[in-house]
């Protein structure tokens, strides 16, 4: 706990070793605070264990309405006095006139009580001696006392406040809370500093508690997703690739015919992929791409292609549609390229499974160019990312031959995940496109990255915009 | 993809070489197959529909036994010669022009046979088949069939007892009435002629691509089988044919062949295929030096056979592998027959530099700036729902763009703008500590004519109760001028989206490029906020890239 106390905490000690056993109110007064800061130093105070707080009830005595009357009028049996001295009555019936009727009994009684008046029985009626040395009775003292709200417990006759009480609305009684503060014995053994430093210093520098919490302020960052695609591009960027990118709406020659994906291919209706509304491509591709890639179609798949299937318009559901532009359009004997950005499918959102997402994509165009080359870079490109154990299997792509598909260790998980796939594009893909050299290529989903990075398992919270967790989420976890 | 159940009793069983349950389960990715699900006494593996022939176990177990070296080249199948036939009337050529047939004699069936046939069938059915558009198969219990058989077309009010039916239906009832009929039978269309199987003596076989007569179920007792693949092309249906074939050899049969004749049809040979491979391209694309010697074994390991002639090896290749192309289609078996493990992986020479495109770059120096002035990047979707793109946010839907069939009801159209995205980001917020300050930069939509147009936006949103236009403006001075030294204007403008008097056009270039403004109330009530906003979206594309 830190024993840097805070000037006002000074302040509260230095005044309860004078005056122990205060409210905060009297606190205040003594401290010369304000009832709030009194509030938050004690507090502050209570949790570093220097004061305790002790809160009680007290009954308090006060004088009612008949109560104040008479404290100013005088008791019935003071008036009684008061007035057989003055006119020198001596019976009954001459003193009734002093008081109210109801009270004569009473005043009667209380007089002789307090020895004030001795009473003989006479002839016709009783005669009343007035005594002398009539002094105050406890009654009247209490009465006066009352003036002042006082606490019960400082009531010394008990029987005069008895007898006090006993007389309608006199007495006032009501409980109050109280809390008085003290000092622990730690707290009396804090040193208190003299004076506040008064110091000739130009610059004064206090000590505060550096060990308590701060107001919590948030760094503004970009999305974490957005960190791994940074990350997945400087790779690619640090291994000699360049850069390309293309739309995201594409004609579905490119996205498909271009790739050898049949007309009819299961892929190609409507419950995979997201065809625009109302739209078309006007040029697709050169008349001798077109001519080409038709005849790949006819002669590998055996059915009459149409041009009008091509023109329809997709959401890309890879990003290997602009890879293969590129690559027809440029026609590159040699090549380093990849291109990262969303893709589509028309799946119903789940906790694995997203309409839109990101994927990446690594080409290498090249003469000499392999198999084993491919797995290579693929493996380089996992040590970048800090995943050391990749693994290959075989697998299937409508567009690649032969075909791998990488699985690397995860050791938060400790098991093996299935990451990017691979392969070398078919002869019936770049053939017709008048492409030469092999062409390796990988790619596969970010989303899959970014979710074993920070820890997820629904792929939605990458887009949900939480802001909680975009304040809180680790930049490099 | 499609999913098989094997069980290891089965699998160690038709394997014919005593081998572990821990190899097999090993062995299974590397003839390109992803375990799905593992217990005790089976395992469920993915297999790519470009191998129809792994809808069995018993083609899976061919694949194993030669990558385990058990049983080594092409497994041949034996089509012996026999009296059976099928004659096509013309009258199908409109309707599904192409009827192939085999007949499978003396096997046995069992529950998990009979399983493995059906789960076959219906794999074909929705790869080769297309959803049975393209190729439907029937499988008959022979016994019940009187030779020879027709196949042609009748009318709707047709008669006969489908399978699983205890009553006579016509081709209508079918159609309406049972599951099959309703899910099929629009490939029918509107053709008053129906393609149906007649035997000698008038029953009825099947009614392709529906569903069989219930006179041939097939069941346990059944020893001989009549398999008819009906098609509207030839090709296809024969492919299917060959899958069909080898697996009730596997499974135990003997086949014989179905005379085809009439209006272009004919008996399907389903003889194998010769192909020439170059051992210098296999070790061109492998990267690997292997002798011919290997690369043959490495063949027949993948169930082909082959044969050196030379510097060349001729390849044999069964009907059922409909995936082999052309000769990069074999350089993958000798890989795969040679195991993928064995490849060590190399890194290729290089000289290339590399580098991010303009726009990369562009985006990346536009989003340090944002998170500078304090704002957090957030990552919307470009398919979202009309609700959160026109109606809440009060916006002009006459330009909107649809995709077709979208299974998600909240990815419907393509953004036109980003602005609704962030307003609904923060109607997803309302219970995070304010001011929130967000942006994104992302691709926007619109349509020109016919053709789309994609342009690349900044948007950006400030939320909290001292939020004003000015201090917004304030951040798109900034941006632009630290990021790209350009100068802006704003002049006043009003859309429904913004409050009238504190919305403007901005303008960069003497150009209008993008919005800004203080969101009226009303669409902050639609979003339940309760608390100010203020954004800008600007086009980006044009203005600092092309």
């Amino acid at each position: 706990m830190s024993k840097v106390l805070h000037p006002i905490e000074h302040k509260i000690i230095k005044t309860l070793k004078e005056t122990p056993n205060i409210s905060h109110d009297e606190l205040a007064k003594n401290a010369q605070l304000t009832i709030d800061q009194v509030r938050r130093g004690v507090e502050w105070l209570k949790y570093k264990n220097l004061v305790e707080v002790h809160e009680s009830e007290v009954s308090f005595a006060s004088l009612g309405e008949n109560g104040k009357e008479t404290a100013e009028k005088g008791l019935p049996e003071r008036r009684l006095v008061n007035y057989l001295a003055k006119h020198k009555v001596c019976t009954f019936e001459g003193a009734r006139i002093a008081v109210l009727e109801d009270e004569f009994n009473a005043a009667i009684s209380n007089a002789r009580q307090n020895g004030w008046i001795e009473i003989t029985k006479g002839q016709t009626s009783n005669i009343i001696t007035l005594k002398d040395n009539i002094t105050n009775s406890p009654e009247e003292e209490l009465l006066s006392i009352l003036t002042n709200k006082i606490p019960v417990s400082e009531i010394k006759n008990k029987s005069a406040f008895e007898s006090l009480t006993k007389r309608p609305n006199f007495i006032l009684l009501d409980s109050i809370k109280t809390t008085v503060i003290n000092l622990t014995q730690q707290g009396l053994d804090t040193p208190i500093p003299l004076t506040e430093s008064h110091s000739t210093d130009a610059i004064l520098v206090r000590a505060i508690d550096v060990e308590a919490p701060a107001p919590e302020v948030f760094a503004a960052r970009s999305h974490p997703l957005q960190d791994v695609i940074n990350e997945v591009r400087e790779i690619f960027v640090s291994l000699g690739f360049a850069e390309i990118s293309g739309n995201l709406t594409q004609s579905s020659f490119w996205n498909f015919d271009a790739l050898f994906t049949p007309q009819d291919h299961p892929a190609r209706e409507m419950q995979d992929t997201f065809y625009i509304k109302d739209t078309s491509a006007s040029k697709i591709a050169t008349p001798n791409q077109i001519a080409k890639v038709s005849e790949s179609h006819k002669k590998g798949w055996h059915y009459n292609w149409k041009l009008e299937e091509a023109k329809r318009m997709v959401l890309r559901t890879h990003t290997t549609c602009v890879t293969i532009r590129h690559l027809a359009d440029n026609n590159p004997d040699e090549a380093r390229i990849f291109s990262v950005g969303r893709v589509f499918r028309n799946e119903k959102v789940s906790y694995k499974h997203l309409v839109e997402f990101n994927q990446v994509e690594g080409v290498v165009v090249g003469k000499n160019v392999t198999l084993r080359d491919l797995m290579g870079l693929q493996r380089e490109f996992y040590y970048k990312m800090g995943l050391k154990k990749v693994k290959f299997w075989p697998t299937f792509f409508p567009y690649t031959e032969p075909s791998l598909q990488s699985m690397v260790y995860n050791e938060k998980l400790d098991k093996w995940v299935e990451l990017f796939g691979m392969g070398i594009f078919r002869p019936e893909v770049t053939m017709p496109l008048g492409i030469r050299n092999p062409v390796l290529a990988w790619g596969g989903g970010i989303e899959r990255i970014a979710m074993l990075k920070f820890a997820l398992d629904d792929v939605r919270e990458l887009y949900n915009n939480n802001l909680g967790w975009l304040r809180s989420v680790a930049k490099c976890p | 993809m499609p999913v098989v159940t094997l069980y290891f009793n089965r699998l160690q069983k038709l394997l014919g070489k005593k081998t572990s349950q821990e190899k097999i389960i090993s062995t299974l990715p590397f003839i390109g197959l992803d375990i799905e699900e593992q217990t005790k006494d089976h395992i469920s593996v993915e297999y790519s529909p470009n191998r129809p022939d792994y809808s069995t176990d018993y083609g899976i177990v061919s694949s194993l036994q030669g990558l385990l070296g058990i049983k080594t080249g092409m497994p041949k199948l034996k089509i012996k010669k026999g009296k059976y036939s099928i004659k096509v009337d013309p009258s199908v050529r409109k309707v599904r022009p192409f009827i192939t047939s085999i007949v499978a004699k003396n096997g046995k069936l069992d529950n998990e046979t009979i399983r493995q046939i059906i789960a076959m069938q219906e794999d074909l059915h929705n790869g080769i088949g297309r959803r049975r558009k393209k190729a439907s198969i029937g499988i008959h219990d022979l016994d019940k069939i009187k030779f020879p058989l027709i196949y042609t077309t009748v009318n709707r009010g047709h008669k006969f007892i489908p399978l699983a039916s205890s009553s006579e239906m016509s081709i209508s009832e079918i159609l309406q009435k049972t599951d099959v009929g309703a899910k099929y039978g629009n490939i029918l269309g509107t053709s008053q002629k129906i393609p149906i199987i007649l035997d000698s003596i008038g029953n009825t076989i099947s009614f392709p691509p529906i569903i069989n007569s219930n006179l041939t179920t097939v069941s346990k007792t059944t020893q001989n089988l009549l398999v008819e693949i009906t098609a509207v092309d030839k090709n296809a249906a024969e492919d299917a044919l060959s899958v069909v074939a080898n697996t009730l050899q596997d499974a135990g049969f003997s086949i014989f062949s179905t005379k085809i004749s009439g209006a272009n049809n004919s008996t399907p040979s389903l003889n194998s295929r010769r192909m020439v491979l170059e051992v210098d391209l296999v070790n061109k694309i492998l990267g690997l030096n292997l002798s011919t010697s290997t690369i043959i074994a490495s063949l027949r390991k993948s169930r082909l056979d082959a044969i050196s002639k030379g510097n060349k090896i001729i390849c044999t290749i069964p009907r059922y592998r409909t995936d082999i192309f052309g000769t990069m289609d074999l350089v993958e078996e000798v890989a795969l027959g040679y195991g993928i493990q064995n490849l060590e992986p190399t890194i290729p020479q290089s000289v290339s530099i590399g580098q991010k495109n303009k726009i990369t770059k562009a985006l990346d120096s536009m989003s340090t700036i944002m998170v500078g002035l304090g704002y957090f990047e957030v990552l919307n979707f470009g398919l979202l729902s009309k609700e959160v793109q026109y109606d809440l946010t009060k916006r002009d839907s006459s330009k909107m763009i649809f995709v077709d069939d979208s299974k998600s009801q909240g990815h419907t159209i393509l953004r036109d703008s980003m602005l609704p995205g962030l307003i609904d980001t923060l109607s997803r917020n309302i219970h995070e500590t304010y001011p929130q300050k967000l942006f994104e930069t992302g691709v926007v939509f619109s349509k020109v004519s016919n053709e789309i147009r994609e342009e690349i936006h900044l948007a950006c949103v400030c939320a909290y109760n001292d939020v004003s236009f000015s201090e917004v403006k304030s951040i798109l001075q900034s941006v632009f001028k630290t990021g790209f030294g350009l100068q802006c204007i704003t002049q006043m403008t009003s859309t429904l989206m913004f409050s009238e008097g504190r919305t403007a056009n901005i303008i960069m270039n003497n150009k209008t490029v993008g919005v800004i403004g203080e969101i009226s109330p009303d669409v902050i009530n639609n979003f339940k906020l309760r608390i100010p906003v203020a954004g800008f979206e600007v086009k980006l594309t044009g203005l600092i890239f092309d």
